[in-house]
């Protein structure tokens, strides 16, 4: 028999509500379908009103996690159009934040994983370490959360000498952290064999649902826009693009590790290479009609804004996709033939940003048709006794 | 830009290179099914990365921001006449585009052909039909509040 089960929409604590609703038969999930709109907030057509410098602020605030993307794209875009290029010392204190924020995000990940296996010592560990991060990001722009240190011409804060030495050697301390945390977590068994085989994506499958991010390439597809399309300083810098074949759980797990490790690289050059210099150029008022279409590699995966200006201080037109929609399409795949007790891990698995909240599920039993509310805390115990009694993943190898 | 005008010929309206790693294709909309499936076939154009939609006055625009394993991106452009507006479902070569035509199909009141899947996305239930927010002659009107009981 199958049945429907509702999950969400709403729940006070997170800021982008999601309706899904699964058809189940027994514990297995057979078809998914998502509902979204809950947190619509309009803001294409709020941008359509507002100037370019109000817009920079309004699009830092589509995302509280990944807030400087969302600006850095937008800033990106509309420099093209002022005909600006920043100076070199902004930008690379523009991406030294991207970097920055690119490791609290897959920290905040990894904490979150953690939680949702049932590691909850890890998470903790690792959300510590992440505070090292919010440190630093605050020592340079003076804030936690929204950094506001974007501006259409570069950035809004310079570091001085001593900044710059106590950034490099907290990164110091963060790698060794890290790398200590890391192979904690990565050894223990039991947090590996929950990860593995959980949420299998194909390759083909992220291909032709246009996966983004470390989704896609955890399934083995090469996809980063900071390689395939470098924007900023991303074409003098050495990096590496990070992907896994295991495609699943565990996979996307590996591939965010492998980011924040490289992540530590690029920050390190950039604050060695550091140019001296003024950050920013002052932006006409207007831009030259046109349309540009700018791209970069959120922690999330690729976001995309496309901005069209008609020659006035407003833009015609902002197209905004987020790396999280783009990810939906594959989320459902993922979820077809898996147990519901996996669907936190595999939801919290594509970072979506309504992973870090307790919420209810209804489930309804099949025998008697009565729904029933189960708390997320309830779903995890569920999650964990299933894992128990499962024994074939025991001895899976952590594949870095 | 030549292997594109090899493959897709007299169908192409316009081309253009404006900036570093970007084209603009321009294709009537009855072509685009059988373009972009020459596209991902033979060029390996097969993300999309998005669909949006631009309202001209009398015409609706709509962008397809495709990319391939090179660097840079494929932008494909068809537009449809806002009196009639009419697109087809890409969903046949691309299935990811689902989520991106219900958007446009909500946000601008246009008819995707062939879609798979036309229930609503973004708006809510109660929106009324006909309301198409991203339109330039839709402004948002505050219901006007009332307060139970009336004012004090």
């Amino acid at each position: 028999m199958k049945v429907q089960i509702p999950i969400g929409p709403q729940h006070p604590a997170l800021k982008e509500p999601i309706g899904l609703r699964m058809t189940v038969e027994g514990e297995v999930i057979h078809d998914a379908d998502l509902r979204l709109g809950y947190n619509h907030r309009g803001v294409e057509k709020v941008a359509e009103g507002r100037s370019y410098i109000q817009n920079l602020y309004l699009t830092e605030r589509i995302c509280g996690i990944c807030s400087h993307s969302h600006s850095t794209t937008f800033a990106q875009g509309a420099e093209i159009l002022f005909e600006i290029v920043p100076p070199k010392r902004g930008q690379f204190l523009r991406y030294l934040v991207s970097e920055l924020e690119r490791v609290h995000s897959h920290l905040l990940w990894l904490g979150v994983a953690g939680h949702e296996a049932g590691f909850d010592s890890f998470f903790m560990y690792v959300w510590r370490d992440r505070e090292i991060v919010m440190d630093i990001l605050e020592m340079i722009s003076g804030n936690r959360v929204h950094y506001a240190i974007n501006t259409i011409g570069g950035v809004r804060r310079d570091i001085d000498e001593a900044q710059r030495t106590k950034i490099l050697d907290l990164l110091a301390v963060l790698r060794a952290r890290t790398s200590f945390y890391l192979n904690l977590g990565t050894t223990e068994p039991s947090f590996v064999g929950r990860l593995a085989g959980v949420g299998y994506l194909s390759k083909e499958d992220a291909m032709s649902l246009c996966a983004v991010g470390p989704t896609a390439r955890a399934s083995n597809v090469p996809r980063d826009v900071r390689k395939d399309d470098p924007y900023g300083i991303y074409d003098e810098v050495p990096f590496e693009v990070c992907t896994a074949d295991t495609c699943d759980v565990l996979g996307r797990t590996v591939v965010r590790i492998k980011e924040v490790l490289q992540s530590y690289d690029i920050m390190e050059y950039l604050l060695r290479n550091l140019p001296a210099g003024p950050v920013a150029v002052k932006a006409p008022r207007r831009p030259k009609p046109g349309e540009i279409v700018s791209r970069y590699e959120a922690p999330r995966g690729e976001n995309i804004h496309y901005i069209k200006s008609n020659g006035t201080d407003k833009p015609e037109r902002l197209k905004v996709r987020a790396p999280t929609l783009g990810n939906y399409a594959a989320t459902i795949a993922m979820l077809k033939k898996g147990f519901i007790a996996d669907i936190p891990l595999i939801f919290a698995a594509i970072d979506p940003c309504i992973c870090c909240a307790e919420r209810s599920v209804e489930l309804v039993d099949s025998r008697s048709g009565r729904p029933s509310v189960v708390r997320w805390s309830e779903l995890r115990r569920m999650a964990g006794r299933r894992a128990a009694r499962d024994s074939k993943k025991r001895n899976v190898e952590w594949p870095l | 830009m030549d292997r594109i005008r090899g493959l897709l010929g007299e169908r192409i309206l316009e081309m253009t290179n404006p900036a570093v790693r970007r084209i603009f294709l321009t294709l009537a909309p009855q072509d685009l099914v059988w373009a972009l499936g020459r596209l991902k076939a033979d060029m390996g154009y097969w993300h999309l990365s998005t669909i949006s939609g631009v309202d001209l006055g009398d015409a609706f625009e709509f962008l397809y921001h495709l990319t391939d394993d090179l660097p840079g991106s494929l932008h494909v452009r068809t537009r449809t006449p806002k009196a009639e507006a009419r697109i087809p479902s890409i969903c046949s070569v691309i299935p990811g585009a689902v989520l991106y035509e219900r958007e446009v199909q909500e946000m601008f009141g246009v008819v995707v052909e062939n879609i798979p899947d036309n229930r609503r996305l973004l708006l809510s239930d109660d929106w009324p039909d006909g309301q198409h927010p991203l339109r330039k002659d839709w402004k948002h009107v505050r219901p006007e509040e009332k307060i139970p009981g009336g004012k004090s």
